[in-house]
């Protein structure tokens, strides 16, 4: 019995899940209860490994140690953390950063400051956007085609009756209400000409 | 007032006192030794006296009541469900009641998993392949009836006494047929 124990033992040292002890066999005897517990002790990595194995490989869902395997006990904590892990991540996909992992380390931290980061970036664009909005509801597109006086270069509002006087209005005016530009008035050299030649010299 | 026969309970948060007036000294928190003491003692009676299931139900009975009342009177029940569950873990955490760490949230069924770690009534128990968390069973289910005025089934699959290091509850919303 003591060399079946030792081969056992050695398996489960290198890695590998080997057979249980065939406790039916003639030479148990009086190590039954040795046996028995090797067994019980091959059970366990059996179902530690069919555990840690797709966990390791992320797959969180469908793995559960059914038994109680104290044995298992720091995988299956590792276990519920990570799932904790993957249902904070899914609500701050969805934008609720209320969330907060607590008391897991290394892991605390970096998801922590990840949801406040992404809170901080998420309010400052928040904030850029109703600022962008707010400029360009102050900004009047001006396009299409201006009817305007060819003499004296009034503008004629949109949809008015051209005959009749009022409904042309000066080009400042006109700019004025419907964009931030403000006007400084002076005389071309052109114009100064004509209207003003007597005061030249 | 704490004495007077009665069939219903007849709980209130006042009936806890003003303990920041009663204890200018020792002050608000007791070590958990003392509150195990004192749950793992009455557990012990009740058993003794009224038998396992019947104690548990009275366990499981008072905490609902006792969550119920927590939930009225701590928690702010207008908040939506995950903004809710993010103060409850602050505030439990806060209380050093235990770390609640949500697992599953299946919100079109109300089903929920989830755990607590460093549990007030179990972390640190020998393992005994048992679940002890009673009381916990009906303090979540009280905090869940309460916020969302529907009945609740909460079931303890996990517990630190069983070996699982953590406590995982079943939280579900129970479906009345009519």
């Amino acid at each position: 019995m003591n060399e079946k124990v030792l081969e056992k033992l050695a398996s489960l040292m290198q890695g590998t899940i080997p057979e249980k002890i065939d406790l039916e066999s003639d030479d148990a005897g009086a190590d039954r209860k040795l046996g028995e517990t090797v067994n019980q002790l091959i059970d366990f990595m059996q179902e530690i490994h069919a555990f840690i194995v797709p966990l390791s490989r992320g797959e969180l869902h469908g793995i559960r140690i059914q038994s109680r395997n104290f044995l298992a006990s720091p995988f299956k904590e590792l276990h519920s953390r990570l799932l904790h892990l993957a249902w904070q991540a899914t609500r701050v996909a969805k934008g609720d950063y209320e969330q907060r992992v607590d008391f897991m380390g290394d892991f605390s931290e970096a998801f922590n400051s990840m949801i406040i980061s992404l809170e901080q970036n998420e309010k400052a664009l928040k904030n850029k956007i109703v600022e962008l909005e707010k400029a360009l509801a102050h900004i009047t597109k001006l396009e299409g085609i201006l009817p305007i006086c060819s003499n004296c270069k009034k503008i004629r509002l949109e949809g008015a009756d051209p005959k009749v006087q009022g409904s042309w209005i000066p080009i400042e005016s006109y700019l004025r209400a419907r964009t931030e530009a403000q006007f400084s008035h002076g005389i071309c050299p052109e114009c100064v000409k004509k209207l003003y030649s007597e005061f030249m010299d | 007032m704490f004495n007077e026969e009665r069939k219903k309970t007849a709980f209130q948060w006042k009936d806890l006192g003003d303990i920041q007036a009663g204890r200018p000294n020792l002050g608000l928190t007791v070590p958990v030794l003392a509150y195990r003491l004192l749950q793992y003692t009455l557990r012990d009676v009740l058993i003794s006296e009224v038998g396992i299931d019947r104690a548990n139900e009275i366990f499981i009975k008072s905490g609902r009541l006792a969550g119920a009342q927590f939930c009225r009177n701590i928690l702010n029940r207008e908040l939506g469900f995950h903004e809710f569950i993010a103060q409850l873990q602050r505030v439990l955490k806060e209380q050093t009641i235990g770390i609640l760490r949500i697992e599953e949230a299946d919100m079109e069924h109300m089903r929920f998993t989830l755990t607590v770690a460093e549990d007030l009534d179990c972390s640190g128990l020998p393992f005994t392949d048992e679940v002890v968390c009673h009381y916990d069973e009906g303090f979540i289910a009280g905090i869940f009836e309460t916020y969302t005025g529907k009945p609740f089934s909460v079931r303890e699959i996990d517990c630190w006494a069983s070996g699982e290091r953590v406590c995982r509850f079943d939280a579900r919303q129970v479906t009345i047929d009519r």
